[in-house]
């Protein structure tokens, strides 16, 4: 699909990232003028110069202050926020362990980040947006584990599942504004990430990852375009009418039931 | 929003009404040839978007089957279901509209995880739909629906085009609601 974004400011936090980057060039492809944000400056910046009328920002989604300023220079740039894109976040990757074994300290990292970022970053982006009185879209990305539980995970699950209701929180709050926000479940999705922790040799599914994608209808992980192509529709003029949904983009995974 | 249909053949079967003419219109606006028979790639498999005593709910159900399976056969197709968003969140004024909707709901999710890879299948859920004269829903729901008001059949129609969109690959099983965030909680202030 096409979609005329005509010049709106999106932000996408953890921009430099496998999803965030296919979204940020899917929304700067179809007009939009596209905050890069991210922890990783650098990163951000690289990809920042590939894209039109782009800007990298180095926010930290878990730290009040950094979005708040992180913001700041955004309206300095643009002197606008019409699209913010939360799809910064982090997974355990040292700790598979079940609840009674997992670590505080890696329990609050992943909510702090996870669901406290969503709500911070949200929150600094939304000040300028609700008064400015234009509207404008949020689309925060969830995850099929926020949907359906997965073991050895449990602060990723908590997290994710608190921003799928959050967004729902979100939209009869801001509904009124105009201000739409919808959430987006990917399912596993390859990434570099998801390759060194899944699927590659050494990776915890071993070899069980042809037994794991018998629960996937499609048969196979997604690609972070897929993720993207939900991202722009939710972001474009088309869709007006959507608010408060949570979109699984997980090749059926949780469609059902599939063994 | 713009997506290509071009070359694509299109069955449109079911209800009729404004929902439906329109998606047939921007369908066209979008290259797709409609066809009348045989297994088209496309199949939009329209529901009464509003209590409709006597529609056949159970032919609806065997097109779509009958369909999915030749386009499993043939390697590859697509579907979308036109429900009401009563389909996932019983309405108590809508009683019958929403145990067959859910009934079509839970179809496309099995038709979803059966027909794979081959085909994706997924559905709109039209909540509050129509200007003035509302197509899909009630008045009732107009008031909880946090935008404040209802939405027009083109913002309807621009959801079920972006699950008709080819280029969404990973996406199957899915409801999807136009309602203005109608089902998200509750909109008003108590």
């Amino acid at each position: 699909m096409r979609a005329d974004l005509g010049g709106r400011v999106a932000i996408v936090t953890g921009g430099a990232g496998a999803i965030g980057t296919a979204i940020c060039r899917m929304l700067a492809a179809n007009g939009a003028r596209v905050v890069v944000a991210d922890i990783n400056e650098s990163g951000a910046q690289v990809l920042a110069e590939t894209l039109p009328d782009a800007m990298a920002c180095e926010i930290d989604i878990s730290n009040e202050e950094s979005t708040t300023e992180g913001v700041a220079a955004v309206l300095a740039r643009y002197g606008q926020i019409d699209i913010l894109v939360n799809n910064a976040g982090v997974n355990t990757q040292a700790h598979r362990v079940t609840i009674e074994q997992f670590p505080k300290a890696e329990w609050d990292r992943i909510v702090r980040i996870d669901l406290d970022g969503t709500y911070l970053m949200s929150k600094a982006a939304l000040v300028p947006m609700v008064a400015r009185g234009a509207g404008g879209r949020v689309i925060n990305i969830a995850s099929v584990v926020g949907l359906a539980a997965m073991r050895l995970q449990s602060p990723f699950n908590a997290a994710k599942a608190g921003i799928v209701h959050l967004t729902r929180a979100m939209a009869i709050e801001l509904g009124h504004h105009g201000i739409l926000t919808n959430a987006i479940a990917p399912g596993s999705i390859l990434s570099e990430g998801t390759r060194a922790l899944f699927y590659g040799k050494g990776g915890l599914f071993g070899t069980r990852t042809d037994e794991f994608m018998r629960h996937i209808p499609m048969g196979r992980p997604g690609e972070a375009d897929e993720i993207a192509r939900a991202a722009l529709f939710l972001s474009s003029p088309a869709a007006s009418y959507v608010n408060g949904q949570c979109l699984a983009v997980d090749g059926g995974w949780t469609a059902g039931y599939m063994v | 929003m713009q997506i290509d249909l071009t070359g694509h053949s299109v069955r449109i079967t079911g209800a009729g009404g404004a929902l439906r003419d329109t998606l047939r219109a921007r369908l066209a606006d979008s290259g797709a040839r409609m066809i009348g028979e045989g297994v088209p790639d496309l199949l939009i498999a329209s529901a009464p978007l509003v209590e409709a005593p006597g529609f056949d709910w159970s032919a609806l159900a065997a097109i779509a089957r009958e369909t999915g399976a030749s386009m499993q056969a043939g390697g590859k197709g697509r579907i979308v279901f036109l429900l009401p968003a009563c389909a996932a969140l019983p309405v108590r004024r809508q009683p019958q509209l929403s145990m067959q909707g859910a009934a079509l709901l839970a179809l496309m999710r099995t038709m979803a995880m059966t027909l794979a890879p081959q085909v994706a299948v997924n559905a709109l859920g039209a909540g509050a739909i129509g200007d003035p004269d509302l197509v899909s829903g009630d008045a009732q729901m107009i008031g909880h629906a946090p935008v404040g008001r209802a939405g027009t059949l083109e913002e309807a129609c621009a959801v079920a085009l972006f699950l008709c969109d080819p280029d969404n690959t990973y996406l199957t099983g899915q409801m999807l609601t136009a309602d203005g965030g109608w089902m998200a909680g509750y909109g008003r202030s108590f």
